[in-house]
């Protein structure tokens, strides 16, 4: 195996990563590091699917390079996930029939728990603006905000809770 | 045992059947532990990359791969000399009239007929490298002239897109019923339209790709691949790798939506296995973003021209509609397989018996076409613009031509001129329901208000008859390989648990959660208890996939059969054990046997655990006849077509400066006879709405003159984002049907067909005032203001 080798942390967790520096970001994550849950859907960051956060902001997986994070917190759908069940925008995609074939889900879900975190009480202008950087050919995206702002709800009774 | 016949499964309060249950594939997908084709992980795997052609026509006159072979990591680079003697080529003839037999190669030797046409493969240690190395393939082309329109294809003297065919006219075929001359001899008034829809693609978010493995040991092929109809791909899988159907396995993961995109399987797939076969080492290829635009099935772009024979007060007295249709290079399906249906159902619910089509279709030097969610989009659009046409011609209302044209409940059953019947559905109720909710006469006022200061609004109205779940007698009159029918297995184990199969694939419709539900009602258990299994041929029985909105009716309705025969099985049992001669009185609810004691069910003690114990354990103590274990198994095959139908109704305003449309709001009425589970439906109709409204909008598969695709990427190619998708408010009105299992009917292709006519004919509303008719889609700013310019 040939590569360069270089330390990545991702969920936590620093990893020992040998890659050619060309590697982008998405491949290690879902080859390397087999975290699949980030997923690639256009390579040239037009579709949002490969969305994960870098040091807690959004950040399109396919547009760098993997060895270009070194230094960086990186956060996948499988770091947002509790050990047990789902968080509360999962569990409200899950009830407002959020997703459908569940390709896009992984980027909206890292999209909105770094937006939701910002704008705790966001309106659904303001939301679909935001999901208008994911997209999704199955649902029509009704589901999805209805699930954004039940999220944004429980989240915010959770915090003052 | 008879079994459970289809027409004796309706009836009131159902259990589970219904009910508004959660997905059970959420818990997966949510957590990022789904798992599409990419994400399986196979050791020692090969990467392929293919090498495609830069023209849209030329000769291959010769190769060069010395530099991509002497790349490390490189394996092979192959191209149709080697392919295409491992495999056979796709041959296309079924006999229907005026369709023209077609052949193709595996990989084409001899010319490229299109931008992106894969003509070599390499492959790698690494997809980095066999990405490079593709790069490296030289290939030396004399191009040749294309033809990149429907009018250029059939021009004298245009180039043959396939040289084996007299012509590119590759299609022809004409219809009558009635007498429409007489009808036009009659006519107040003959009102002539024009309806185009342009080029576009099913872009579903996870791209197409595959992993071919070869035991070499078993001589035995496993394709893991995303497919909505895995038992028909591997007929052709093996037929084209001159395989015996079982020596291949076709293993379908989670699939990151399809649309139409993922039934056939395509040459780039063949190759992949073929090479892993040849190398004896798996093969694994991930489609790109540019290869699924340019070189994965297209659709649409068809003009249809209408003549209707009218009275004074609107009244249809004949149709005529001539419908052409660009079909691309390749002949993927029967290249009058898509345009067929349009002709078949276009008077939907109206009444219209003098009707006349005739259907041409022209090879291009495009990317193959072939259906996309509603193969017969323009349908709705068709007629109900033609509707408006008349409404234009003679100035009446747009609602009122409807109305007096509309099939009325005293009507039905109705057959359509072109022999389908019409039954089990409410055009007029959902229209009528619809005109309310809108509130047409206040918008119909306020549009008037609002005209005098230049605010320029519409309403559009799209009435729908949504031909689904097509059974075997349509295939067969289609000439598409297979049959109709599917088949189902329902198994409870010896430990209780409960397992069901049919032959669908699901690629984002649900279908683990509704299937499971019809399980639980057949057998009289919750549905939390069954596990459905489905996309792996050696498991899924033999099935035509999901296609044609056949997943609730062909796969639930079999499901639920086959639980119901399951059920009945049981009672046997547990007649038996209960010391009974017959199972008359006795049913299960909730997993416990229940008996009827004068009028009164009471429970007997026995459960689905104890009579599945016995089955498996003691089976010398089940009654005479009876097989030990809990198994069944059974096919339906559901009539030719099932109807759905809805109404449509999406007002809008223009722009007039600018062109651009804005939806204000959009409303459907909809019947789809029983419903499995509502949260699936209606998330089904808003998704296929939304899809409708980006074909009228935006989306443009556009190629140039020369033939060059121009929409390499997603800023080219545009779907909706959540910013342009309206809210679609649904309003449910059910009609259950009398020919199918517990009343199903089909959905989610109406929702396209509707609103491409809805918004298309609430632009044309909205540009009433400037005298201008949209004939053609996109709806973009650009061209709705090159309609105004002329206007002013």
């Amino acid at each position: 195996m040939t590569g360069t080798a270089f330390e990545l942390t991702v969920n936590g967790e620093v990893h020992e990563v040998l890659a050619e520096p060309r590697k982008l970001l998405t491949d290690v994550l879902r080859e390397d590091l087999r975290l699949t849950g980030t997923h690639v859907g256009c390579e040239h960051g037009a579709c949002g699917a490969c969305t994960v956060l870098v040091d807690g902001a959004p950040a399109r997986a396919c547009l760098v390079f993997a060895i270009q994070m070194q230094g960086r917190e990186i956060t996948t759908v499988e770091g947002l996930t509790p050990a047990q069940g789902l968080s509360p925008l999962q569990q409200a995609l899950h009830e407002e029939h959020g997703l459908q074939c569940g390709f896009c889900t992984p980027g909206i879900i890292t999209t909105f728990e770094a937006y939701l975190r910002e704008n705790p009480e966001p309106g659904a202008a303001e939301i679909r603006q935001v999901l208008s950087g994911n997209l999704c050919r199955c649902t029509g995206y009704d589901g999805i905000v209805r699930a954004i702002k039940k999220a944004a709800r429980i989240m915010r009774e959770g915090a003052s809770a | 045992m008879s079994g459970t016949n289809a027409e004796d499964t309706k009836r009131d309060g159902f259990g589970q059947i219904g009910k508004p249950i959660l997905r059970k594939e959420d818990a997966r997908l949510l957590r990022g532990r789904g798992t599409y084709v990419d994400d399986i992980e196979v050791s020692g795997a090969l990467h392929a990359c293919f090498v495609r052609s830069p023209h849209a026509h030329a000769r291959i006159i010769r190769f060069d791969m010395d530099q991509a072979k002497t790349l490390p990591g490189v394996v092979a680079v192959l191209t149709g000399q080697e392919i295409n003697a491992w495999t056979n080529s796709l041959q296309l003839a079924p006999p229907i009239e005026g369709l023209q037999p077609t052949e193709m190669t595996t990989l084409p030797v001899d010319k490229v007929r299109f931008h992106g046409d894969p003509v070599a493969c390499v492959v790698a240690t690494d997809r980095y490298v066999a990405e490079d190395a593709a790069e490296l393939v030289y290939v030396d082309y004399d191009s040749l002239d294309a033809v990149t329109s429907y009018e250029s294809a059939l021009a004298a003297g245009a180039p043959l897109v396939d040289e084996a065919l007299p012509s590119n006219l590759v299609s022809h075929q004409k219809f009558e019923a009635g007498d429409v001359a007489r009808r036009k001899a009659e006519a107040h008034r003959i009102v002539e339209a024009t309806f185009a829809m342009q080029r576009m693609t099913h872009l579903p978010i996870e791209t197409r790709g595959c992993i071919a493995v070869w035991d070499d040991g078993r001589q035995h092929l496993t394709m893991h691949i995303g497919s909505q109809a895995p038992h028909p791909m591997r007929s052709a899988l093996a037929g084209r790798l001159k395989l015996g159907e079982h020596q291949v396995t076709v293993s379908s993961p989670d699939v990151g939506g399809a649309f139409g995109q993922k039934i056939i399987v395509y040459r780039e797939e063949i190759t992949v296995a073929a090479i892993a076969r040849h190398l004896k080492r798996p093969v694994r290829w991930r489609e790109d973003r540019l290869e699924n635009l340019s070189s994965s099935l297209q659709a649409r772009e068809n003009t249809v021209h209408t003549r209707a024979a009218v009275t004074a007060d609107g009244r249809i007295l004949s149709l005529e509609a001539e419908i052409l249709e660009d079909f691309g290079a390749y002949c993927f399906y029967p290249a009058n397989y898509l345009a067929r249906v349009i002709g078949m159902i276009l008077t939907g619910p109206y009444r219209i018996q003098d009707y006349a089509f005739e259907v041409k279709i022209a090879l291009t030097n495009k990317c193959g076409a072939g259906p996309m969610r509603a193969p017969m989009a323009i349908t709705s659009l068709v007629m109900d613009g033609t509707l408006d046409a008349v409404a234009r011609d003679l100035d009446l209302d747009p609602a009122e031509v409807r109305r007096v044209n509309m099939l009325r409940p005293t009507d039905l059953p109705y057959v359509m001129p072109t022999g389908e019947t019409l039954e089990d559905v409410t055009p007029s109720e959902c229209f009528e329901r619809g005109l309310e909710e809108i509130d047409y006469a206040g918008f119909r006022a306020r549009q008037a208000d609002d005209c005098a200061r230049e605010i320029y609004r519409g309403i559009g109205i799209c009435n729908v008859i949504e031909s689904t779940t097509y059974g075997s007698a349509f295939y067969r009159a289609a000439g598409i390989p297979g049959s109709g029918h599917e088949a189902a297995w329902v198994k409870i184990e010896p430990s209780g648990a409960i397992r069901a199969s049919t032959g669908l694939m699901g690629t984002g419709q649900s279908y683990e959660t509704p299937y499971a539900q019809v399980v639980a009602e057949g057998l009289g258990v919750d549905t939390s208890q069954v596990d459905i299994l489905l996309g792996n041929t050696d498991i899924a029985p033999y099935g035509m996939g999901a296609r044609g909105s056949r997943g609730a009716t062909a796969g639930g309705g079999t499901l639920f059969l086959t639980a119901l025969d399951l059920k009945a099985k049981m009672l046997d049992i547990a007649a038996a054990l209960l010391g009974l001669n017959s199972p008359r009185e006795l049913d299960i609810e909730n997993g416990k046997v229940l008996r009827q004691i004068g009028g009164e069910w009471m429970e007997t003690g026995v459960g689905i655990a104890d009579i599945a114990r016995t089955a498996y354990l003691d089976p010398l103590n089940l009654p005479a006849g009876t097989q030990p274990g809990l198994e069944m198994h059974r096919a339906w095959d559901p009539p030719q077509m099932t109807y759905s139908n809805s109404s449509h109704f999406c007002a809008v305003t223009l722009d007039a400066a600018t062109g651009q449309i804005r939806i204000d709001r959009y409303l459907v009425v909809e019947d789809c006879g029983t419903v499995l589970n509502p949260l699936v439906v209606e998330g089904q109709q808003q998704g296929a709405t939304v899809m409708g409204i980006g074909g009228v909008l935006f989306e443009h598969m556009v190629y140039d003159e020369s033939g060059q695709n121009l929409c390499g990427t997603l800023a080219d190619y545009m779907i909706p984002t959540a910013s342009d998708a309206p809210e679609i408010e649904i309003v449910a009105q059910h009609t259950p049907s009398k020919r199918t299992p517990a009343g199903i009917k089909g959905m989610a292709e109406g929702g396209v067909m509707g609103a491409i006519g809805a918004v298309n004919n609430a632009v044309n509303d909205a540009l009433r005032p400037f005298g201008v008719v949209a004939e053609r889609q996109p709806l973009s700013p650009d061209y709705i203001r090159s309609l105004l310019r002329v206007a002013v």
